[in-house]
Order: C-alpha cells, then sequence, then structure tokens
C-alpha cells in the first residue's frame, strides 16, 4: 500500500470522497484483497475507539455539578415556583398572549426548538430571496414572500417547508446575531392574533388580510416586534 | 445568576452532551480527574456564553469550548511543551496500572501516548465528528496535514491493536 492509496482509504472511511470516487473505491476494494485489509483494520480501528468511548460516560459526580448550574430557579422553592407559575399563567392569558387559545401555537414553537437545536434550520440556505421564494412556492400551497430585510438588520438564512395540520406550511429563517426568528405563513383559519411568550419563546402573530403569520425568536419582545414591523412594512399588500 | 433563557438552552445544548465532553477532555488531556475539572470549567463558560448567544451547530459548539479548555490547561501545565509533535508522555494513571493487560485499557494508553497534535487532530476527528476543512480550521494546520496525521495516528493505534491480538 502506497501512502496515496492509504489516504483515500481513509477518505472513503470518513466521508470525505465525492460520489463518483466513492463508487470507484469500493469497485477497487472488491478487486483487492490488500485494499480490503487495510480498510477493514481502519473499520476495526474505529469500532474500537467507539466503544472505549462508550465505556467512558462522565462520572455520575460531575453530572451533577454540571446540572446543578443550570438547574431551573425554583427547584429548591417549590412554593415560590407555584406562585411564579401561576403568575405567568395569569400574565400569559392575559390581554394578548392567550395562547391557550391557540392550540397550533405549541407545535410551531416545537418546531422552532427543533430548528436551532438541529443546526439545519433550513431546508434551503439562500440569503437571496430570490432562490427562497420559488423553492417554497414549489412546495406550499401559498408562497411566502420572503421580503429582504438585511438593511433592518435580519439578514435571510432560508427558507424550510413545516408541516401544520397534514398541511405543508412556508416558514422563513432570518437571523439577528446569533439568534433565529422563524416566520412562518398560515392561513387565515390557521392564524392567531397578538403577542405570547411559551417556554421564554417569544411569538408575534399577525395578518394582513390575505395572510396570517406567526414569528418565533429566543431575541427579546421588543427586538421581535421590530422584526415584524419591518416585516409587515415590506410586505403590505 | 444567570438567566433562566441561559439555563435552558444549557440544559438542551450542554446536558445532552455531556459523556463527548468528558471523552474528548480525558482524551485531550490522558487522565478522569483533570478531564472532570475540565468539564466543569467549560460549562462555566459556556453558561456564561449562552446569555447572548444561540450557537448554529450546538454540539459542535459545545465542543470546541471544551477542547479549548483543555487545550489551555495543557498550556499552562506543559509551557514548554507546544502542541507540536514531540512526543507527550501518557500521566501516570493508578487505575490503569491495574488491568493493564485489558486491550481497552490498552487502546486508551495508546492513545495517550500519541504526539500530541496527532491525538488532537484524531479527536477532533472521531469525538467531535469535524470533517477534514473544519478540523483544518480548527487547528489552523492545511488540509493535507490534517490528513497526513490523521493516518499518522491510525497506523500507531491500528499496530497496537494489531500487536495485542
Amino acid at each position: 500500500m502506497n501512502d496515496d492509496a492509504t489516504l483515500r482509504a481513509q477518505m472513503a472511511l470518513d466521508g470525505e470522497l465525492d460520489a463518483a470516487n466513492q463508487l470507484a473505491f469500493e469497485r477497487d476494494l472488491s478487486g483487492s484483497p490488500e485494499l480490503a485489509a487495510h480498510y477493514a483494520e481502519l473499520v476495526a480501528l474505529r469500532a474500537a475507539i467507539r466503544a472505549q468511548g462508550a465505556r467512558e460516560a462522565a462520572p455520575e459526580a460531575l453530572r451533577a455539578r454540571v446540572a446543578a448550574l443550570a438547574a431551573p430557579r425554583w427547584s429548591a422553592r417549590p412554593a415560590a415556583m407555584a406562585a411564579t407559575l401561576a403568575l405567568a399563567a395569569a400574565l400569559a392569558g392575559y390581554g394578548a398572549g392567550r395562547w391557550r387559545d391557540d392550540p397550533t401555537l405549541p407545535t410551531l414553537v416545537a418546531f422552532y426548538q427543533r430548528a436551532a437545536l438541529s443546526g439545519q434550520p433550513v431546508d434551503i440556505a439562500s440569503s437571496d430571496r430570490h432562490n427562497v421564494k420559488p423553492w417554497l412556492a414549489a412546495r406550499a400551497p401559498f408562497g411566502a414572500l420572503a421580503p429582504d430585510l438585511a438593511d433592518d438588520g435580519f439578514p435571510l438564512l432560508g427558507g424550510r417547508i413545516d408541516i401544520l395540520d397534514r398541511r405543508p406550511i412556508p416558514t422563513l429563517v432570518y437571523r439577528r446575531r446569533e439568534h433565529l426568528i422563524s416566520v412562518s405563513e398560515l392561513s387565515l383559519a390557521q392564524g392567531g392574533h397578538g403577542a405570547a411568550t411559551l417556554e421564554g419563546y417569544h411569538v408575534e402573530r399577525w395578518r394582513d388580510g390575505e395572510r396570517a403569520y406567526i414569528a418565533i425568536s429566543d431575541i427579546d419582545a421588543a427586538e421581535l416586534a421590530d422584526f415584524v414591523t419591518a416585516f409587515a412594512k415590506k410586505t403590505a399588500p | 445568576m444567570s438567566g433562566e433563557a441561559a439555563k435552558r438552552r444549557f440544559r438542551e445544548i450542554v446536558l445532552p452532551h455531556l459523556d463527548d465532553a468528558y471523552r474528548l477532555a480525558k482524551w485531550l488531556v490522558g487522565n478522569g480527574a483533570d478531564a472532570e475539572d475540565i468539564v466543569q470549567e467549560a460549562a462555566l463558560r459556556a453558561l456564561a456564553a449562552l446569555e447572548s448567544t444561540t450557537p448554529l451547530k450546538p454540539r459542535a459548539w459545545w465542543l470546541a469550548i471544551v477542547r479549548n479548555a483543555a487545550l489551555t490547561w495543557l498550556a499552562r501545565r506543559r509551557p514548554t511543551a507546544e502542541l507540536d509533535d514531540a512526543l507527550v508522555a501518557p500521566g501516570p494513571d493508578p487505575e490503569a496500572a491495574l488491568i493493564a493487560r485489558d486491550e481497552a485499557t490498552r487502546l486508551s494508553r495508546a492513545m495517550a501516548s500519541l504526539p500530541a497534535s496527532l491525538r488532537e487532530t484524531l479527536a477532533l476527528r472521531e469525538i467531535e465528528e469535524l470533517n477534514y476543512r473544519e478540523i483544518a480550521a480548527a487547528t489552523q494546520a492545511p488540509l493535507g496535514t490534517v490528513m497526513s496525521r490523521l493516518a499518522r495516528a491510525r497506523a500507531a493505534l491500528a499496530k497496537i491493536l494489531k500487536a495485542s491480538e
């Protein structure tokens, strides 16, 4: 085995070959016992390293110490927590924040959480609205307008399709610093109205006569309101 | 006092990857007790950072903090031994000495005996699961160097595994 062959086998192992080269490698693999043996060695080594890692779970004491850093504030004081929750519920149900009347809200917030956690918040990544708009239009019954809000400090990250009530809905994702803002477009029947806060995420809902929108983010409520103002201005019919 | 939003993000991002963080730290510094200190230190940094950011790639973000904490720790402890290709002797590990015949221990000692730059590169690939380009950026090494370090690290470990069969 020369160095080039070794490096190529390693690239195959690490998923660094493109599709054509990977296919070519697999063809060579079946034709060369020497290469096959070398590759099997690499695969076995990786398995051994992974198995080794699986035996090295973080010690329980460490886990407890780290978890304690971020324990919810109320964990030590159940009475205070109950009061906080009661107050939060009262505030959430007050005025515009009636998310309990909007059954779609927890689902949409869950979409946002998933998108933020997965590191893949968009199906089509592009800051160009002319790419995102047709992509969404081809997949959802009503197309998103995808306004360009870069000048307002909210660059477009891309778009994705969410499924709500068994129907595809277009969702745009914008950025503010390191934060994500998702805007889903709903039918008028699905949409709600007003601001709300759910599990620490801020939500704004509005409509413009033709469409209903819902924006979700973990930026603060005032910034989200700025976003909505900018978005609504650019999309006014 | 950390904000509740930062704590929630911390519970979602850091806690699920605590095992990986510990493995990475242990791999980089060679022993469990120091790895615990490093992970705890990294967790404090992460919690503070989460006040003002929502990382787009949470696992990679958190493990990068752990890696940096480990490298800082190594640099402090061994100011003369830069992360070059010089051999770094494995630290004494009484637990390991007791079960030195165990193949897993052999592997872990073999990892610890790799030159620091090879060990770091292999950790970025096998634990952090970064691709070549990301490893090159993280270690500020050319792509070709990343590939040859990986190959050398793997050849050395494979030899040791074979010998123990």
